[in-house]
């Protein structure tokens, strides 16, 4: 008996934070899901994209008209129908979940880029350096951010790179309050004071002692971004601001769809249904890490 | 504690229940329909003061609320609306060196004048001091004043021509319209219409500080005089032909405006306007709706309807929304969905030919759309047939030029070209183009590949654009699709000329004058010509229209420039897209008068050649059926 | 406090200012220019256009326009592009609802959220609550644009109910009661669907917070002093729980009048966000500048109330 207690309370102590999240998050049944439909999605988009890439592509290519083929129902030939130009839906979300998810990623790291580096600042070096940026945080939130969006997109034009950098553009004040908080808390500990006795330079301080013990909410609450993303790019394609034509995103081929919604429903409802996957297993994903994450007693 | 809970659970509660009651009232409750007329409109109007309004969705507003002094009837004829009767004459001037020579030519016209000679129709001739000779003539035109100049010239009295400027014209033809009007029409607020008004119409169009679309249809006019209350008298400075159709347009109230300034008619009447039509305005929602009420004391009689309600709303699925709601009470059809309401027992569908065509601009300031055979291997590229089959269903023909079907000076004899994609390519060959090795035609080192614009919102265009594009590249033509917003596409590229080709389309009336968009004079920025076409001898046959006032004459020169343009292809000319529309069977029935006074034709609505909404106004809900003595306050017509 | 509301005011009144500069510099350097008159019009004479454009200063160069339109504004000249109506009037009328359908949004995400999260933290760790988190992702996620459609075509096709606008038209109703219901009905739609994320989001919050809250001390000694688990988790952990909520009341509104624009447009409903997404899609640089500003300015509003309440309602907060 002695020697079990012993086991465990030695397991327990060894165990690093990284391991104990792990074991945490992967003890909860709805991360295994949702990971796996994250990977479903990732792998087919990219799998579409390198077999694109070779000129290959599955079901069918999902630029072809085929007018002879408009609007028809999902069937055996065409597993999700086709759309009013007669291209066959599945091959085109296929091309629309490389977008999305590509749009995600990257405007994430555009806003966690600009977040991090703001916040750091206004955090680190506090005073007024902190008061000017927090302001200009604060007026940016101003604007709303929808019409901004809409009005950045019309200038620059709606191609992929333009919306992927408006969208990170717009939404990187959350994580510089965040970040901002961490390096505020951060900066009076122990440790950082003592390097800075020390004489070590900001660079690293901020890279040995602060980033490390921040990285984890940081980057918990920024992938939050992804989904967001996601919902925002669907929506500006619906709206006719995003990624254009020929080109399949999944919010377009909605757009696309809107005048046949009374008689071509599988023009709404699959894609729609992608993009509810798509985000909600990032958001299960996310929650279940955050849970693993909290430090319950 | 109990509070929290009540709250806590009740509120959520209280509101499902609301949801559940607002639910069943709407869909089973409150269903009955009230004696009103809802149409759906996508646009909404800016003004409807029909005086300085462009859009479609104002003039269908305006068309219930006012009157023209002329109109359409159900034939597409010409009849009087507040104009009971109009004259065309003209006078025709000449003038003399001398008062002999001007007596002289007098004499010897008034023999054709007392004889009622048919080529020269001289009702009179009238000295003017002193060296001027007017004279009358029944009708309008250069022709019989041609004549009459070269006869004056056999018998050798010559005249001296006229300098205006630069232009020195042998004689002064001005024609003139002479107006009766209705003596039993009173405006909205009770005050009668005289000719007062139609002056008054006629000075705020053509005034600068109104900024009216429609001054464009007066600058010929000389001038607009009024004798009496019920006559109007307009003069033109030279023939005009569609100076007649000027006149269908609104007549404003001169007793409401005439001592407002322009820039304040925006608060004081644009927004609620008075009118002399069967309706009157009653109220504007802005972005929601506008409604107007029945004028009891309309000059034909009291309409059925109580009221008419248009529904603002912003897009073509929510016009759709709206309609299998009940909340409008038809649909312009979409051409998909024509065949599933067609198979629909519980609808009635109208079909006509439609008054647009949609095209392809060529910019012909492009070296490569320069020639001719290009442009002809282009138009014969691309599937017309197969894009009216699958981008409208079937539901419209192939344009063979600037007229469309409906229209009576429109030649059917012109030959659409056919889609022959060898055609093409021996064109194309011969041209110069020879496939490269991507498959691309190459000239001296250039890919024969340019951009197509198309505007965004607009998916018949946008698929147009996308078949295009793959039928092209059959041929081994290179096409970049670019869409934009419409704002972006005139101020960037049309009104600069500055494109490759553009995909568009014209609305038109029934009017041949088409001087506008294909004359060689019109192609500075913003004007209508911005592909830059050039074909003197269409201009002439452009100003020769203009000119002519009679029908087998216009027939005639309209067929001409019909074939003309569409030989020299400026435009791939596509299809002419049908209009449908359809409404639940039996939801309106047309009780109009008829042609003696008193009488009242009950009929079912019914395709006429002006469309099936023509005399909307007589149209009446059959679960309120009219009762004849709701006649207006006269029944004298 | 009173100093430090006019500080903010002042504050405010600024940066309201430099806003309005960008975002108007934003608009103007969009291309395209605005156009009323709809597609290519023969019957428009480049005269016309060129009093048009007189009028509108639109000649200018861009920093005296900008001049022009604040003058009007703060005189109440300001006239819109598009129908030359005061711009002042074309936002108040859409006021009503907006105002209408954004607070009854946020009351449906407050009363509903409340009860979930409640829910949520009652069972925390058991399957109620993830079964609760479940749905509440679900609907975070779900795409406004497309479960409006779904839920407008199996409106329309399956019971024929009006669902466009604020209210039914043509219906000759039998009583006023039925009138009030309709308009009822028209509200609550939109306003659920709208509500939705909104509900979802505040469900996740009231959860977080009161699961927190639970662990504080002032719980644990309700525990021991033998109150009932409803007793503690409706009287303490909701009271100190609901305080946040209503602080961040202040801030919903602006986002829901943006985020309102794909509502308003698939139900036709006449709000300030649909007015804006027209007027970028017009170019209606009058009415862009004026909504820009008349938003900013009930953020900046939003964010003040939101301090003071939460200073209020929470005595640790100290205003700087």
């Amino acid at each position: 008996m002695t020697t079990l207690t012993a086991k465990t309370i030695q397991a327990s102590e060894t165990e690093t934070p990284g391991t104990r999240i792990w074991r945490r998050f992967w003890a909860q049944p709805i991360a295994l899901i949702s990971v796996i439909v994250i990977l479903f999605f990732a792998i087919t988009a990219g799998g579409t994209a390198i077999l694109s890439a070779t000129g290959h592509h599955w079901p069918c290519d999902p630029n072809t008209t085929n007018l002879e083929q408009k609007l028809l129902p999902p069937s055996p030939q065409h597993w999700l129908g086709t759309d009013n130009l007669g291209r066959d839906v599945l091959s085109r979300m296929l091309h629309g979940a490389g977008i999305s998810l590509t749009v995600g990623f990257i405007a994430v790291a555009v806003s966690l880029g600009i977040g991090l580096v703001v916040g750091a600042i206004a955090g680190y070096f506090g005073g007024l350096t902190d008061q000017i940026l927090m302001r200009s945080v604060d007026a940016l939130l101003c604007f709303p951010t929808f019409f901004l969006i809409l009005t950045a997109v019309a200038i620059l034009g709606p191609s992929m790179i333009n919306i992927v950098v408006v969208i990170g553009l717009v939404s990187w004040t959350g994580t510089a309050r965040l970040v901002r908080g961490e390096f505020l808390t951060l900066r009076e500990t122990e440790y950082v004071k003592g390097a800075r006795v020390l004489g070590q330079g900001h660079w690293s301080i901020i890279t040995r002692h602060i980033l490390p013990n921040a990285a984890a909410p940081i980057l918990v609450t920024a992938v939050l971004g992804i989904p967001d993303a996601i919902l925002t790019e669907a929506g500006l394609s619906f709206l006719g601001f995003g990624v254009q034509p020929p080109q399949a995103t999944w919010g377009n081929i909605i757009a696309e769809g809107k005048s046949y919604l009374l008689d071509a429903w599988w023009l709404n409802l699959f894609p729609g249904l992608a993009i509810l996957l798509a985000a909600l297993s990032f958001y299960l994903a996310i929650n279940a890490l955050q849970e693993a994450a909290e430090n319950r007693s | 504690m109990r509070t929290i809970r009540l709250f806590l659970y009740g509120i959520p509660i209280l509101l499902i229940v609301l949801l559940v009651a607002a639910f069943l009232n709407a869909t089973f409750l409150s269903v009955a329909k009230k004696n009103e007329m809802s149409i759906g409109t996508i646009g909404e109007p800016s003004t409807l003061n029909p005086i300085q309004q462009a859009d479609s969705a104002s003039s269908e507003v305006g068309g219930m609320i006012f009157n023209g002094l002329l109109k359409y009837n159900q034939n597409l004829e010409v009849v009087g609306d507040l104009a009971t009767n109009w004259e065309l004459s003209q006078e025709t001037t000449f003038q003399f060196a001398t008062e002999e020579e001007a007596k002289k030519a007098k004499s010897f016209l008034d023999i054709f004048a007392r004889t009622n000679h048919p080529d020269w129709p001289i009702t009179s001739t009238e000295l003017a001091p002193r060296t001027k000779l007017i004279i009358r003539l029944s009708e309008p035109g250069y022709k019989a004043s041609e004549a009459i100049a070269q006869a004056l010239r056999d018998k050798e009295i010559y005249y001296i021509p006229f300098h205006n400027k630069s232009v020195v014209t042998s004689f002064l033809a001005e024609p003139i319209i002479h107006f009766t009007l209705r003596r039993d029409v009173r405006w909205h607020d009770g005050i009668p219409f005289t000719s007062a008004d139609i002056l008054f119409t006629y000075k705020a169009i053509i005034n600068p500080r109104v900024a009216s679309p429609r001054s464009s249809d007066f600058e010929l006019v000389s001038s607009v005089t009024a004798p009496t209350p019920y006559e109007v008298i307009v003069r033109y400075k030279k023939p005009f032909s569609p100076a007649l159709l000027s006149w269908m347009g609104a007549i404003l109230p001169a007793h409401l405006l005439e001592n407002i300034e322009p820039s304040k008619w925006a608060d004081f009447y644009n927004r609620h306007p008075i009118g002399t039509g069967p309706f009157k305005f009653d109220s504007w929602k802005t972005n929601e709706y506008i409604r107007l009420v029945k004028n009891t004391d309309y000059y034909l009689g009291s309409p059925w309807l109580d009221s008419v309600v248009f529904r603002v709303l912003p897009d073509p699925l929510t016009l759709r929304l709206a309609f299998e709601t009940h909340q409008i009470d038809f649909w312009n059809v979409d051409p998909w969905a024509v065949k599933s309401f067609e198979k629909d027992k519980r609808f009635d569908l109208f079909s006509s030919s439609g008054n647009m065509y949609n095209y392809i601009g060529w910019n012909l300031r492009r070296p490569l759309f320069q020639d001719l055979r290009v442009r002809k291997a282009l138009a014969q590229a691309v599937n017309i047939p197969q894009m009216i089959k699958y981008i409208i269903y079937g539901r419209g023909v192939q344009s063979t030029g600037i007229f469309t079907p409906k229209m009576w000076f429109f030649d059917p004899r012109v030959k659409a070209l056919p889609y022959n994609p060898t055609t093409a390519r021996t064109l194309l060959d011969q041209a110069g183009w020879k496939p490269g090795s991507d498959g691309i035609r190459v000239k001296d080192g250039k890919r024969l590949s340019f951009t197509l614009l198309a505007n965004n919102g607009n998916e018949i265009r946008r698929d147009i654009a996308t078949l295009v594009q793959d039928d092209l590249k059959q041929v081994g033509v290179e096409v970049k699709v670019e869409i934009y917003e419409w704002a972006v596409l005139l101020k960037r590229f049309v009104n600069k000329g500055e494109f490759d080709a553009i995909v568009l389309g014209w609305g038109l009336g029934n009017d041949f004058d088409q001087y506008a968009i294909w004359h060689s004079s019109q192609t500075h920025p913003e004007e209508l010509n911005f592909v830059d076409y050039q074909n003197p001898e269409v201009d002439h046959l452009l100003s020769d229209l203009r000119q002519e006032y009679s029908r087998p004459e216009i027939l005639k020169l309209a067929e001409e420039l019909q074939q003309t343009i569409y030989n020299d292809q400026p435009y791939l000319f596509l299809f002419v897209p049908e209009s449908t529309s359809v409404l639940w069977k039996n939801s309106y029935r047309l009780r109009q008068p008829g042609s003696k006074a008193g009488e009242w034709i009950d009929s079912p609505i019914t395709m006429t050649k002006a469309g099936w909404s023509y005399n909307m106004e007589w149209f009446y809900r059959p679960e309120y059926p009219p009762k004849d003595s709701v006649l207006g306050n006269n029944l004298k017509r | 406090m009173t100093s430090f509301i006019i500080r903010r005011l002042a504050l405010s009144v600024v940066l309201l200012f430099i806003i309005s500069i960008i975002s108007f510099f934003i608009v103007t350097l969009t291309p395209g220019s605005p156009y009323p008159w709809g597609e290519l019009n023969p019957k428009i004479s480049p005269e016309v256009k060129a009093t048009f454009r007189k009028k509108f200063h639109l000649d200018q160069p861009l920093p005296t326009q900008y001049a022009f339109i604040m003058r009007d504004l703060f005189t109440g000249n300001l006239r819109s592009i598009k129908d030359d109506r005061p711009v002042m009037s074309r936002i108040l009328e859409r006021l009503p609802a907006t105002l209408s359908l954004n607070f009854t949004a946020i009351l449906i995400s407050l009363s509903f959220g409340t009860l979930l999260g409640v829910y949520a933290a009652r069972y925390a760790g058991h399957w109620q609550d993830m079964a609760s988190s479940f749905f509440a992702f679900l609907f975070i996620a779900l795409p406004g644009f497309w479960i409006s459609y779904i839920v407008a075509i199996v409106l329309v096709k399956n019971f024929g109910v009006p669902i466009l606008g604020t209210q039914s038209y043509g219906i000759a109703f039998p009583n006023e009661l039925a009138v009030i219901l309709d308009r009822i009905w028209h509200l609550l739609l939109p306003a659920s669907i709208l509500a939705l994320g909104g509900f979802a989001a505040q469900s996740r919050y009231l959860r977080a917070t009161m699961i927190e809250t639970t662990r504080e001390g002032y719980i644990r000694t309700a525990h021991a002093k033998g109150l009932s688990e409803e007793v503690v988790l409706y009287k303490h952990a909701l009271r100190n729980s609901i305080r946040p909520l209503i602080a961040g009341i202040g801030m919903l509104l602006p986002a829901m009048i943006s985020g309102s624009v794909v509502i308003e447009t698939i139900f036709a409903y006449p709000g300030m966000g649909r007015l804006g997404y027209e007027a970028v899609l017009e170019r209606d640089y009058p009415t862009l500048v004026a909504l820009n500003f008349v938003l900013a300015a009930l953020i900046l509003l939003g964010n003040l109330i939101s301090d003071l309440l939460y200073a209020a309602v929470d005595p640790r907060v100290r205003l700087e």
